[in-house]
């Protein structure tokens, strides 16, 4: 194995989009015949770099050597010509088609100018036992579960016959069993020869299939090691790696009662028996790796999406949230994670965009809004929080994250919350602005408000929150309190690393 | 999506949006101010009838029945709801019924039952397409059919001719010289300006076509805004119907066909995009002006009926193209 | 849900059907005769040629308001170019104009990326008036009459060449789309554009070739009908789109592309077509007959979206934090 070939070697790579780099001189050297596993925390960088070697992104600057050779590859074209394979996250995949069709499509054989669909099923079939995957060939594809059409997606790349492949998260939706026949076909591809690069948060994973461990974090290559060099705890240093040190001040509130109690929740889907509850003067923080279900937890809450079992309590009294409307009324507000998707409306003004909850409130008897009540309203909020420019009747799409994300934060608190979730509130906001949302955050629960605040971002949840929940899979662990937390903890919950007393495994 | 990328991604657009915006916003709002004056400019110089009080006139009359559909009209494309395509039916809904029923139960309440009934047309549109979430397209194409059909069945397929003249007689004065079709349309087209740009539920509507999911998160009831959209349209075209029934004084079957398209070709050109979230009734109205004035011109020219709705088509794919292009750069 | 619900709702293209023939066959007295399936399958075929080229638009997941407007076009051109041309060419060119008019079509959806409801609605009014301004709104009369009579002569006691080629023509679209790797590749870009694209599968192209497939076959009926009545005219075929859009669905071919069958198509165009021609038979007037394909299209539309959220299963959830 040491004197394998080169099959991939990626120099100085480096990413930038327009005020952001994404990355900045990564390394990374794979050969023929083993398994290279990638890790990093949210953020570190790992998608961007895939995308850069599955041909969708170009580096800026870097080199790719595939197989000793320089390439430059412009489009996903060029890497499946050079026999690199992807499987992704997002299932790649075409639901009205046959589980056989989707393995080989685009690429589906033919007889006679008429296609084999005998020849493929019996193909499919085969490539399906060697994956372990109890699967019908012929089944519609968009009837299966999750799980099954991730071990789909994996067949497609295998069935391709690559010489390098990546796996980006590929046992998320995966039983143990299923897992443990995936590697075993890993295993089998690497020892045939095939480059395979692993990307996952599981860390005991990592260890148990890759030969070399590559940490990320912050857009650069941290270190490489050989996997039998490195523990898992090992590993969460160097994915965490700075001094927690104070950047976000706290300011002092004294907390008081129980505002909202969430016992037991569950959507059947994508998270289950949660239960959390968070006190008026206090911020509960909310993380967890991508796809824990923190997003899925907050939504059903505010009603965006149906809870099919457990409950919810304001104020200690059950409430039955059918529709943002009502979680309005309750006293939840919730500011969603996707400021484009489902925060602002890009056309209108800022004014407009603030004002939206509440316009009954302003109307008159006709149903007018009252333009007086309507401007003043936006105008306290633009002064308060410091929205630059301080004109409410500038279209908010002009505005930069952090002013828009101000804005979409006083639209909710407009309607005089009880308890207000925050999804990711400094996502994609530069540092001052950053700063400005946690000193309003700070004001209102020295005001009394009870925050629920999703953070992917540890320092953010270390150095704000009261006490913190953290999620992983779908399931939560039971509120930490903020003494004695770690970061190196928090991520050890969320890997899986630790299991946390309370959650149900 | 990584912080990082997120980040990129927002910066881009807000890029997009503040250069070009105001620039295009300016343009295309002169644009058509202009070809109308060049519209009208031509014709004067064309044909010496154009520039005359008795003109302008027969254009206002022509212009208000369709214009009262194009009120409704602009709120079902600014909630995104693309189109209805049920307005012929409604509009013999109306007319038909409300000549009909004359007979039976006097020509206020006729007129009334007959606008009730397109309405309710629009209401099962709506349910259709806001809360069950059929394409907009096919429901209202459907419901049409099926409208039309009642309507024939209930007065036994034949035309129906109006018994009261002095509902004609009302419907065909003038107020100050301004016939009294023209009064009611523009009293309609300020009251659905005043609901669509200054009341809560006109908002709602513009929230709903510009971004269905952070209007439904800002706990707008998105459902039933687009519900409403179909039920003002119905009722708008009910409303004309009757009032062109009124005016012809029979009613054939088919009197209603052509006025979906009139009516979207106006809102379109007018600026008003066929995607939602963005438009108003002034610019609906202005894409009104300028497609009436362009036909009046093409007829006292002698241009043939055919190569007018030739021309029509063209405008409204041409207008669709170029908001299309627009949108693409970020810019409303 | 029951296994035998679903089995029913698997089938239920052939249960429709089965229903609506037992029901005219029982209201209807004289239905059940050869000459009825002839006659059915005639008017049937129509619409069925149509219905064939929107099968495939269908399954690619778009949609065309125009096709309607675009068998009165060829339609006419059929029949004016007829002196000109005679009749073998002028048909040939009619057909043509059909397969012309898509290419428009097909090139504001695929390359400008236009909504093909939104440019279809469009063109749909474009054509209409092409066809009004060729004729001066007035129908026109072909030249030989006798023609009409070969095309609606009656082979084997129940087929007419109109009949006939849709029979054909099904039978071969089925075959298409069941054997063919086009033909799966065309449900693929249907059902998730973006991930036949990754898969090197050029949706555009194929795209844009069932939209000329399609107006092509709008054509030829088009030309067929004009021959079979000697006539073009302006007014042909504004009925049709609802009745065509009806079949397809009935059919159980989806709206928003991926799922679809010829044989199913054939099962909506064979009900439809009995429906009309029970009605007929009943004196039922035309305007009521719409109401019939109306009532129908709402109907199953509405099944079909209630099924669907019924049952709908977590495909590709988007991961969210």
């Amino acid at each position: 194995m040491a004197s394998a070939a080169s099959a991939l070697h990626m120099r100085g790579i480096g990413k930038v989009f327009p005020g952001v780099k994404a990355l900045s001189g990564v390394d990374l050297a794979v050969r023929f015949g083993t398994v290279h596993a990638i890790v990093g925390d949210n953020g570190a960088g790992k998608s961007t770099l895939m995308k850069i070697l599955s041909g969708a992104y170009a580096p800026t600057p870097g080199t790719i050597e595939v197989a000793g050779t320089e390439v430059r590859m412009k489009r996903p074209a060029d890497a499946q010509k050079l026999g690199i394979r992807m499987v992704h996250q997002e299932l790649n995949l075409v639901p009205d088609l046959t589980v056989a069709e989707n393995i080989f499509l685009g690429r589906m054989p033919r007889r006679l100018g008429f296609f084999d669909r005998g020849g493929m099923v019996r193909r499919a079939a085969a490539i399906l036992a060697e994956l372990g995957a109890a699967i019908d060939p012929q089944q519609r594809l968009g009837d299966l579960s999750i799980s099954q059409q991730q071990l789909v997606e994996i067949a497609k790349a295998y069935a391709a016959e690559p010489r390098i492949i990546v796996l980006d998260e590929p046992t998320s939706s995966l039983s143990e069993h299923e897992t443990a026949a995936l590697f075993r076909i890993l295993r089998k591809m690497r020892d045939a020869g095939i480059a395979i690069i692993y990307i996952s948060h599981r860390l005991k994973e990592v260890l148990d299939i890759a030969d070399e461990v590559t940490v990320l974090r912050d857009g650069a290559m941290i270190e490489t090691r050989p996997a039998s060099g490195i523990t898992a705890a090992e590993m969460i240093r160097l994915m965490v790696g700075r001094e927690v040190s104070n950047v976000f001040p706290k300011t002092p509130s004294t907390i008081g009662r129980q505002v909202l109690r969430v016992r037991n929740a569950g959507d059947g889907e994508r998270f289950h028996a949660i239960s959390f509850d968070v006190r008026a003067g206090e911020i509960l923080g909310l993380t967890g790796l991508v796809g824990a279900g923190r997003t899925e937890v907050a939504r059903a809450i505010f009603g965006l999406a149906p809870l099919t079992s457990g409950t919810v309590e304001i104020d200690g009294a059950p409430v039955t949230i059918g529709s943002p409307a009502a979680a309005a009324r309750a006293g939840i507000a919730y500011v969603p994670e996707d400021r484009k998707g489902d925060g602002i409306m890009p056309a209108m003004t800022v004014r407009e965009n603030i004002s939206l909850p509440v316009l009954r409130r302003l109307a008159n008897r006709f149903g007018r809004v009252r333009r007086g009540a309507e401007r003043e309203l936006a105008g306290t909020y633009v002064r308060k929080f410091s929205i630059v420019p301080p004109d409410g009747e500038r279209r908010i799409g002009l505005l930069s994250g952090g002013n828009q994300q101000k804005a979409v934060i006083s639209r909710w608190l407009a309607t005089d919350p009880k308890v207000l979730i925050l999804d990711e509130p400094t996502r994609g906001v530069d540092v001052g602005a950053k700063a400005e949302i946690h000193g309003i955050i700070g004001q209102l629960v020295a005001n009394g408000m009870a925050v629920v605040m999703i953070s992917s971002e540890l320092p953010e949840i270390m150095g704000v929150c009261d006490r913190v929940v953290v999620m992983r899979d779908g399931r939560a662990s039971v509120p930490l309190a903020r003494e004695g937390l770690t970061e190196e903890r928090i991520m050890a919950l969320a890997t899986g690393e630790e299991s946390a007393e309370g959650e149900a495994a | 999506m990584t912080d990082i990328a997120a980040m990129g991604q927002t910066t881009k657009d807000t890029a997009r949006f503040s250069q070009g915006s105001r620039m295009v916003g300016l343009v295309s709002r002169a644009g058509l101010t202009l070809a109308i004056l060049a519209v009208i400019l031509y014709g004067s110089l064309a044909n010496p009838v154009f520039f005359t009080a008795g003109n302008f006139v027969n254009v206002l009359m022509s212009m208000s029945i369709v214009g009262i559909v194009v009120v409704g009209m602009t709120f079902v494309l600014v909630v995104g709801g693309m189109a209805d395509l049920s307005v012929p039916a409604t509009i013999a809904c109306g007319a038909i019924l409300s000549l009909a029923l004359q007979p039976y139960i006097g020509p206020v309440p006729a007129f009334a039952v007959a606008v009730l009934l397109a309405g309710l047309t629009g209401l099962v549109n709506g349910v259709l397409v806001g809360y069950v979430g059929i394409n907009p397209i096919i429901a209202t194409l459907g419901m049409g059919t099926i409208v039309l059909g009642i309507v024939q069945a209930a007065v036994g397929g034949v035309i129906v001719y109006g018994t009261d003249p002095s509902s004609a007689d009302f419907v065909k004065s003038r107020i100050l010289g301004v016939p009294m079709i023209a009064v009611i349309f523009i009293a309609i087209a300020i009251l659905g300006n005043f609901v669509l740009s200054r009341t809560f539920w006109g908002r709602w509507t513009i929230a709903t076509g510009g971004n269905y999911s952070a209007a439904q998160a800002s706990a707008v009831p998105v459902r039933a805004v687009r519900a409403g959209a179909f039920v003002i349209t119905a009722f708008a075209a009910g409303f004309s119907g009757g009032l062109l029934g009124l005016t012809l004084q029979s009613a054939r079957p088919l009197v209603g066909q052509g006025y979906e398209f009139s009516a979207i070709t106006a809102v379109v050109v007018g600026g008003v995009s066929i995607m939602g979230g963005f438009g108003s009734i002034p610019r609906a109205m202005a894409g009104l002006v300028f497609v009436q004035l362009l036909t009046n011109v093409m007829v006292l020219q002698g241009v043939r009926t055919p190569i007018q709705g030739f021309v029509l088509g063209l405008l409204i794919a041409g207008a669709v193209a170029l908001d299309i292009a627009l949108r693409k750069r970020g810019v409303a | 849900m029951s296994a035998f619900v679903s089995t029913l709702l698997r089938y239920r293209v052939a249960v429709i059907l089965c229903l609506t023939l037992a029901a005219a066959t029982l209201i209807v007295p004289g239905f059940a005769s050869l000459t009825t399936l002839s006659l059915g399958l005639d008017r049937g075929s129509t619409i069925g040629l149509i219905a064939i080229g929107l099968t495939v638009l269908l399954i690619a997941g778009q949609i065309d308001l125009s096709v309607g407007s675009v068998f009165a076009v060829s339609g006419i051109v059929g029949i004016m170019l007829q002196p000109a041309l005679g009749m073998g060419w002028a048909a040939l060119a009619g057909v043509l104009a059909g397969t012309a008019a898509r290419v428009v079509n097909g090139f504001l959806v695929v390359a400008l990326r236009i909504n093909s409801l939104v440019a279809t609605l469009a063109t749909m009014l474009v054509f209409r008036s092409v066809a009004h301004w060729m004729t001066a709104s007035q129908p026109i009369p072909g030249n030989d009459i006798m023609f009409s009579i070969t095309l609606s002569e009656i082979y084997l006691e129940v087929f007419t060449v109109c009949s006939g080629l849709f029979l054909v023509s099904i039978l071969a679209l089925h075959v298409w789309l069941t054997r063919t790797v086009a033909g799966r590749n065309l449900f693929a870009v249907g059902s998730n554009a973006l991930s036949a694209e990754a898969s090197g599968i050029s949706a555009g192209r194929i795209m844009f070739l069932s939209f000329v497939f399609a107006s092509t076959l709008a054509g030829v009926a088009g030309v067929l009908q004009s021959l079979a009545t000697n006539t073009g005219s302006p007014v042909y075929g504004s009925e049709l789109t609802v009745a065509v859009i009806a079949a397809v669905v009935v059919g159980g071919t989806r709206l928003e592309g991926g799922r679809g069958s010829a044989l199913g198509t054939l099962g909506g165009v064979l009900t439809i077509a009995a429906l009309t021609t029970a009605m007929e038979f009943q004196s039922v007037p035309a305007y009521m007959q719409q109401v019939a394909s109306g009532l129908i299209l709402i109907l199953l539309v509405v099944l079909d979206r209630t099924v669907r959220t019924g049952r709908r299963k977590p495909a590709a959830a988007p991961v969210h934090a």
